[in-house]
């Protein structure tokens, strides 16, 4: 993408010459991209192509993994994250992530969205109940389950659960949400739910979501990109991405599911 | 439980295996009721004679015929709970670190130690126990508490000798805990990594992940290694013979010398069979220990099963 064109808006996160390895494999390929505020993108590509090792770089997901090994540098907000003076729980903090299945804890539904208050040391009650309602709202779960906030969460639907994630992920006020796959395993009511709210999310959060439905895609993205083999084989205007892809080996990949 | 035996159609050879497997199955139900019943047929005449107060009457004197199983219940729970209160947060604290906190190429060292640490026949456990922890009760504990604690009731050291209560229930926890260390393990292992993501995606710590979601995940399979420890530690007979000092009394205090059911029937069983009533009252002591185990597996299971099934039953990993 062209020098000049970058600057016309407020970058959010900055990934330059990303590599990322695991043991002997290499599964991130020199990644080059960066993150629009305020904007929604979508990350595509076939089943292990790195599109998800990728979404996990950008909260060091994977600094527990044994054998990972990363150069390269990801901006956020003008700063490397990985480097030697970021606190990863802030970093996180500011980081909300929802997966592929819904992984609520093993508590009531009411906790799971105080839990990252809580960890934040956050101790004022009037200010986590005022937030975890607020944030059920939000996520357009809150009519549902106002009347068992203290039931516990794998008592509701996927659907719902998955909402409840999404509460819980943006309780500690991230910027940027991640999103992996968040309707992989979801019925087409609460798939259609959980990209309105999508959609609707773009005023406070960067949002960065893995996918591998195009017409999802196409429906909310602001911006696309294209993972083959851990390469970043293309990334535009969600406009140009979808219509008039320039490589070849995306334009395969568009057409080949719509 | 219902067991098909298809006897009049062999037509397949699927049939034929599978009367030969209802058979196994059924020798194995059978071996179970055919041993609770001759324990129960055998102490029929006890509990006959001495009825309930057997279970509270403390005399046991052979000779006069007078039965009560008071001493031998009070000694093996006495020990049982003290090995389980002893090794249950080091058992766990090891299982959290070799699952959470070991660097990979020690972890399976240490599981592997630990397993065979199951695995040393009990009676090694108590030549052990004679050897070091005897004369370290005898020569350093003992002496310490009767000088600072006498006045405690329950920490009075009646006799230095050093065998007794507190000898048995030491080497008896060192004998469960690798139990319960490697299924504490094992429990956390299986924590789906989705579960723990959420959580450090959120900016958890890593004990922020260990305490409310690692552990309220493995609480169920943590439950039942401690139910299998106390199985063990209940129906401990070698070890604990070396060690409690093998004398009919209620334990008053952690160095009372005492008696478990089980050692008592080592000891005794043999020569009990000279008198019908003294065998009789034996086997009842088994029947009791007997019933405790059940008991103990039963509840065990229904706490376990009620929790796994709140639980992860109707969690949704695996998606679908």
């Amino acid at each position: 993408m062209a020098e000049e064109k970058k600057k016309d808006y407020e970058i959010k996160v900055d990934v330059k010459n990303l590599n990322f390895y695991y043991g002997k494999q290499h599964l991130l390929k020199n990644v080059n991209l960066f993150f629009k505020k305020n904007s929604v993108c979508t990350l595509l590509g076939p089943s292990g192509c790195g599109k998800s090792t990728f979404l996990r770089t950008l909260n060091r997901m994977n600094d527990y993994t044994e054998g990972a090994r990363l150069t390269g540098e990801v901006i956020i907000d003008g700063q490397n994250i990985y480097g030697k003076s970021v606190d990863v729980v802030e970093l996180r903090r500011n980081i909300g992530m929802v997966f592929q299945n819904p992984n609520p804890f093993p508590k009531s539904i009411f906790e799971n969205v105080a839990f990252g208050l809580r960890i934040h040391g956050i101790k004022n009650k009037e200010f986590i109940v005022e937030r975890v309602e607020k944030c059920l709202k939000y996520a357009g779960l809150y009519d549902e389950v106002k009347d068992k906030l203290a039931k516990p969460a794998f008592s509701l639907s996927g659907g719902q659960q998955q909402r409840l994630c999404i509460a819980r992920a943006i309780a500690t006020n991230p910027s940027i949400l991640l999103m992996d796959e968040p309707t992989a395993y979801l019925d087409p009511v609460s798939t259609s739910i959980i990209l309105d709210l999508i959609t609707t999310f773009k005023k406070y959060y960067t949002i960065i979501i893995v996918s591998h439905n195009i017409q999802q895609a196409g429906r909310i993205s602001d911006y696309s990109g294209f993972f083959l083999d851990g390469e970043l084989i293309e990334f535009d205007e969600a406009g140009n991405f979808f219509l008039r892809p320039k490589d070849k080996r995306t334009e395969n990949f568009i057409t080949s599911r719509y | 439980m219902k067991i098909s035996i298809p006897i009049l159609n062999l037509k397949y050879k699927d049939d034929l295996y599978r009367l030969i497997l209802s058979l196994f199955v059924l020798g194995i139900i059978a071996i179970f009721f055919v041993s609770v019943l001759v324990i129960a047929a055998y102490s029929y005449p006890a509990v006959i004679r001495y009825g309930a107060p057997f279970l509270w009457v403390k005399t046991w004197n052979p000779p006069m015929e007078i039965f009560g199983a008071l001493t031998f219940i009070a000694g093996t729970l006495f020990v049982t709970f003290l090995a389980l209160i002893f090794s249950v947060p080091l058992a766990l604290g090891i299982g959290v670190f070799l699952q959470e906190y070991c660097p990979f190429f020690l972890r399976s060292f240490l599981t592997v130690i630990i397993e065979m640490l199951a695995g040393i026949p009990s009676v090694v456990f108590g030549v052990w126990g004679v050897l070091t922890i005897v004369p370290w009760l005898r020569e350093s504990v003992e002496p310490f508490f009767n000088a600072y604690f006498s006045g405690i009731p329950f920490l009075k050291v009646e006799e230095n000798i050093g065998y007794g209560i507190l000898a048995a229930s030491i080497v008896v926890a060192f004998m469960i805990l690798p139990i319960i260390a490697s299924i504490t393990k094992d429990s956390l292992s299986a924590v789906p990594d989705l579960a723990k993501d959420g959580a450090l995606a959120m900016g958890a710590t890593r004990l922020d992940v260990i305490k409310n979601v690692s552990l309220p995940y493995a609480l169920s399979g943590i439950y039942g290694g401690i139910v299998l420890g106390f199985g063990r530690a209940v129906g401990e007979t070698i070890a604990v013979v070396l060690l409690i000092g093998n004398q009919a009394i209620v334990p008053k205090s952690l160095f009372s010398v005492g008696y478990t059911i089980s050692s008592v029937l080592a000891n005794t069983f043999t020569f009990a069979v000279i008198s019908p009533i003294y065998a009789s009252a034996e086997v009842e002591l088994a029947l009791i220990l007997l019933v405790i185990s059940l008991l103990v597996n039963i509840i065990g299971r229904n706490i376990l099963n009620s929790v796994i099934g709140g639980r992860l039953s109707r969690s949704q990993f695996g998606g679908g």
